[in-house]
């Protein structure tokens, strides 16, 4: 009888052993099939991140709640080559919500020098358009005057685009060879204020001309703490056809002949001061627009008029954080400042001049996460067309300003 | 005047010899046998502040490394040592 009891007990032990193998087994395969599965999905990819910036300016007169920009970035990777990006803007203006296509491209990597773009992208002309402009990597909450959405330079265009970094000895170079659709020029019928003014959102060409454009940065250091860039766009913004067609008075007003011609040079030096534990970051961009000179009417007075159609924006900025530090609060300030200044053509009807200064403090709570507060001064010594070319909606006068911006 | 000149100028003298001497003192060798973690201190810094490799995922680095390729115009060879990098230390 105690035979059979230890011979049951034993095969029992025997089955216990062996199905708990299988069970083992079966979960195994289970997590192979999920690595090989994790794997398989390595070859495409999606994510989505973009930025967002919000908070409050106030005036000596007024206190507003702000919620400047949202702006999900979609990144779609096929492969090692391939990558689609494509960005909403998204911004909360009167009641309204108002969305943009900031940009939407495809990129391959030909080779190790050689990416080609199509799509919508954004222009690199000069760097802080198409690098510094999201919130959380712009120190300010504003950007420089002249630069931007409404500048004197395009921000985003559609058309091709050839680039790509290459290693030269103990220095670095990139390049950036693009074909887009170009600007329009306002000739004044519909806003005769802004008539000579570059219009660069146009999402269909207004002619058979395209712009071509250019940038190269060079980096001198082999640590890559400078880069000068030279940058430079061609185009020819008028209509074949005179946009004063069936009026006897102006149809000789044509502006397919006119051309425009912008430069920008930009610097950047971000380097480790480690005496005082400290990043310092400096920032610049010059930028100029050559339109040649054309005949333009008035209708309030029924005049023709001409002028000089140069326009020039540059910004300086400084950043000094601790981020070095020993102590926890002290490594996340940063003090910023910056000086900009906007010039647009003297005896036009957009004519302007301002300057900014401004002074910032801010909060790193992470990487990618800031608060910003800051003081700007803006001195217009000659106004231009309302709500043109200024920070985030022509804001003038003496404006503190705490934002919140958020990479995400 | 003439004094803001020449303080200009000298600034501007002493910058150059230090670019000069900067770039002198590296080796083309010491460039190429640069790691991933130099690489990532020197380059993501200059437009923002080094990302933190624990806020993604292996296959999100790897997104994220080919759209700074594309858009900061890193090199072939810094993108990839870059992501092998974060994805070590994630």
């Amino acid at each position: 009888m105690k035979i059979k009891i230890i011979s049951v007990f034993f095969f029992m032990i025997a089955f216990g052993a062996s199905f708990a193998q299988d069970t083992i087994q079966t979960q195994l395969d289970v997590i192979t099939s999920e690595i090989q599965s994790l794997k398989k999905e390595d070859k495409t990819h999606f994510m989505l991140r973009g930025f967002a910036q919000f908070g409050l300016d106030a005036t000596h007169d007024n206190i507003n709640f702000n919620m400047t920009s949202f702006n999900p970035v979609l990144l779609w990777r096929q492969g090692d080559r391939f990558l689609f990006e494509s960005e909403l803007e998204m911004e909360f203006i009167n009641n309204e919500l108002d969305i943009h296509l900031g940009f939407a491209n495809a990129s391959y990597v030909v080779s190790k020098g050689l990416i080609v773009r199509v799509g919508k992208f954004l222009i690199p002309f000069g760097t802080f358009g198409e690098k510094f402009h999201p919130s959380w990597v712009n120190k300010f909450s504003t950007t420089p005057l002249g630069v931007g959405h409404d500048g004197i330079a395009p921000s985003a265009d559609i058309g091709i685009e050839i680039r790509g970094g290459l290693q030269l000895g103990k220095s670095k170079l990139n390049y950036s060879i693009y074909g887009v659709n170009g600007p329009g020029i306002k000739d004044g019928t519909d806003e005769p204020e802004e008539a000579g003014m570059l219009s660069f959102e146009n999402s269909t060409d207004n002619n058979n001309n395209k712009a071509v454009g250019s940038r190269i940065g060079f980096l001198p250091f082999a640590n890559s703490s400078l880069e000068i860039g030279a940058s430079g766009y061609y185009a020819m913004p008028g209509s074949e056809e005179s946009p004063f067609e069936g009026d006897t008075l102006n149809e000789d007003l044509n502006y397919k002949e006119v051309s425009a011609l912008l430069t920008a040079f930009d610097l950047s030096y971000v380097k480790i001061i480690s005496p005082l534990k400290s990043i310092i970051d400096i920032k610049g961009q010059y930028s100029l627009s050559t339109v040649s000179k054309a005949t333009y009417f008035n209708p309030e007075d029924t005049m023709r008029y001409s002028f000089t159609n140069n326009s020039s924006a540059y910004y300086a900025q400084l950043a000094f954080r601790p981020a070095l530090a020993d102590n926890a609060f002290l490594k996340n300030i940063e003090l910023v400042g910056r000086y900009s200044a906007y010039t647009t053509p003297e005896g036009s009807l957009w004519e302007s001049k301002q300057s900014q200064i401004a002074v910032g403090l801010n909060y790193w709570f992470t990487w990618r996460t800031v608060l910003k507060a800051s003081y700007q001064i803006t001195t217009i010594e000659k106004e231009g067309a309302p709500g043109e070319h200024s920070g985030h909606g022509g804001t003038t006068g003496n404006v503190f300003s705490l934002y919140f911006a958020v990479g995400l | 005047m003439k004094k803001i000149k020449f303080i200009t100028c000298l600034i501007i003298a002493v910058f150059m010899a230090s670019v000069f001497i900067q770039s002198c003192a590296s080796s083309k060798e010491a460039i190429a046998n640069k790691s991933g973690a130099q690489l990532w201190g020197e380059n993501c810094i200059r437009c923002h502040n080094t990302p933190s490799p624990a806020d993604f995922n292996d296959a999100q680095w790897k997104t994220v490394g080919l759209h700074m390729q594309v858009r900061a115009n890193l090199t072939k060879d810094e993108a990839e040592k870059i992501v092998v990098f974060l994805q070590s230390a994630n």
